[in-house]
């Protein structure tokens, strides 16, 4: 039996009268690969945002190893295991890719302002070693020849990994990816199939994945979460799902 | 590598003190006539003032009006260390210390404010906060009311501008290329992503509210050593407005953009004393102007290196060149047009 790094419990989030997390449960396994599906508007990106301290929900329990999560400040969670990229890319556009990463190291940073004005060697040990780091996960994900370049100047594709490069430089063991393939094309979706593959086995994560593309949720998740009005639909290996009557039912409507 | 590191410090330290000769014959030796001095004093106080809130209103991207308030604390507090607990010039350090470290605490309760509230309305906080230190100071006998504080005594001179400019654009340097200033940079394009890559906002908030105010206390209580007097008017619209327009003058977000603005605008000023109220007419000319044509300010979110005054020559040789070409295109381009 392997390690459970996320579980929700009967987690609810309503705004107003609209419910948009309704009662949800469910567990991720460690090193698995988890995806999030579900048609428009069913709540999956809520999810991510509660997971990840954006909201708190409105009842239930959020855990993140042992630890319940509900409450804590995104900021934290950010720095203490899960880390997510966004829906529509939101990179700090004016600053190098070099320090877009570094900027995700400031949870695990230990100097103050008082080293920082004086230049201590404590400062100057964990800056050498956070370039150090950046410099190995961009080149990880081919983006080396990017490094000093303004983030927001980069075709479209370089700014999703770079996403994906900032939220692995949080040291994160949960990753999560919000719509990573939105907007490309088939052979960008391949090349991305194997990057999550290659980045889940290099960084030891798991991840959790929310996608509307089925080519690449069926051939890499592990397992698969059907949400719809905001309520678990179905839950199970992706054969599975592909044969659910409730989930076909969701996406293409009840047969006459 | 780490000897070319040690040559580069040796060769600030003599510059810095070349520097401090220059600062010490220009003060004693009478070579340079007063008003000038006094204009170069002004300069050098205003920079440390415009870098405190260039690092709120630049690098943070927080519109902040507070600044007059915070000066006015660090001036009041520091004059009145200087009146009443110590009384020699050995101590006007401390007294400098005293301003700054209260125009700290004033800046971090405001940095509070800004957690959950932004634009326009924190414009406005921030600016009955200056209201509310103008109308304290004026309504306190014990600081002299509107009639002011005096006498402070003259400490400030050109040789403590100078040190505590040099201190200032160090601080300032460390703290952008540090987490910290990362981190603020970060806020200004994207709070939410900032937030959810680990950046502690409120932290990092309260540390940039603090540094700024500090700077820009430790630049009131010079101002008030300098001219031996202090009253309430002095920190009302007139000083807010100013404030802002050498930041956004010189440039947001940098340390070379900051020296600009301050120099630009200190010697306009100075300069048009003599043609009286139209100097304000001619200074806010220019700065429409500017603001046209440069909206990032004169040298906004960049720096200028040593590399850029070595390239210079060749950068200058470029732009003459890239200018003739592009007359020399259009004028091809009026010729096509007659053909047709």
């Amino acid at each position: 039996m392997s390690e459970t790094v996320v579980t929700f419990k009967n987690v609810c989030m309503y705004f107003g009268g609209v419910k948009a997390v309704d009662d949800l449960s469910f567990t991720v396994e460690k090193g698995k690969i988890f995806g999030l599906i579900g048609p428009n508007g069913a709540g999956k990106t809520t999810v991510f945002n509660v997971l990840s301290g954006v909201y708190i929900p409105t009842s239930g329990e959020i855990k993140h190893l042992d630890k319940v999560i509900n409450k804590i400040p995104a900021h934290e969670i950010a720095a203490h295991g899960i880390a997510r990229t966004f829906q529509n890319i939101r990179l700090f556009n004016n600053q190098s890719v070099l320090d877009n990463l570094k900027i995700a190291y400031y949870g695990h940073i230990k100097y103050n302002v008082v080293d920082a004005i004086l230049t201590s060697k404590r400062f100057r040990t964990e800056e050498a070693q956070i370039e150090k780091e950046c410099m190995q996960i961009l080149d990880f994900l081919d983006l080396g020849e990017y490094t000093h370049q303004k983030a927001g100047a980069l075709p479209y594709g370089a700014q999703r990994r770079i996403e994906i490069a900032r939220a692995i430089a949080c040291k994160p063991q949960v990753l999560l990816l919000d719509e990573p393939a939105a907007g490309m094309n088939p052979t960008e979706i391949d090349s991305l199939n194997n990057l999550i593959l290659n980045i889940r086995d290099h960084y030891g994560l798991t991840v959790m994945l929310v996608e509307h593309q089925m080519r690449l949720v069926m051939s890499i998740c592990d397992e698969i979460l059907v949400v719809n009005f905001g309520k678990k639909l179905a839950q199970g290996k992706p054969q599975e799902i592909q044969n659910n009557p409730a989930v076909l039912e969701a996406y293409l409507g009840k047969a006459k | 590598m780490n000897r070319n590191k040690n040559n580069k410090i040796i060769i600030n330290i003599i510059l810095f003190i070349i520097g401090l000769a220059i600062c010490f014959v220009f003060e004693n030796m009478g070579l340079i006539k007063s008003s000038i001095i006094l204009v170069i004093e002004y300069i050098g106080i205003y920079t440390i003032f415009v870098l405190g809130v260039n690092l709120i209103n630049g690098y943070l991207g927080v519109f902040s009006l507070a600044h007059a308030g915070v000066m006015a604390i660090g001036a009041y507090s520091s004059a009145l260390a200087s009146m009443y607990l110590f009384d020699s010039a050995l101590t006007f350090p401390i007294s400098i210390l005293i301003g700054g470290t209260m125009g700290m605490l004033a800046g971090m309760l405001l940095a509070v404010a800004s957690f959950k509230v932004s634009g326009d309305y924190l414009a406005i906080i921030t600016l009955g906060f200056s209201l509310i230190i103008k109308s304290i100071l004026q309504n306190m006998e014990f600081v002299g009311g509107s009639r002011g504080l005096r006498p402070i005594p003259q400490y400030t001179t050109l040789i403590y501008i100078y040190i505590c400019v040099i201190i200032a654009i160090i601080v300032v340097k460390k703290y952008i290329k540090s987490k910290f200033g990362r981190s603020i940079l970060a806020i200004r394009d994207d709070p939410v992503a900032a937030e959810l890559v680990s950046v502690n906002i409120r932290r990092s908030k309260i540390v940039a509210f603090g540094l700024s105010s500090f700077l820009i206390g430790v630049s009131g209580s010079l101002v008030a050593h300098l001219i031996a007097y202090t009253n309430p008017a002095s920190y009302g619209y007139t000083s807010i407005v100013d404030g802002l327009v050498m930041v956004y003058l010189g440039g947001v977000g940098s340390i070379t953009g900051s020296i600009i603005g301050a120099t630009v605008w200190q010697i306009l000023v100075q300069s048009l004393r003599g043609i009286g109220i139209w100097r304000w007419v001619i200074g806010g000319g220019i700065l429409v102007i500017v603001m046209i044509f440069l909206p990032n300010g004169i040298y906004g979110n960049r720096e200028l290196t040593w590399k850029d005054i070595k390239n210079l020559p060749g950068a200058i040789k470029e732009k003459i060149t890239s200018i003739r070409a592009g007359k020399a295109a259009g004028t091809n381009k009026k010729q096509k047009g007659g053909k047709q």
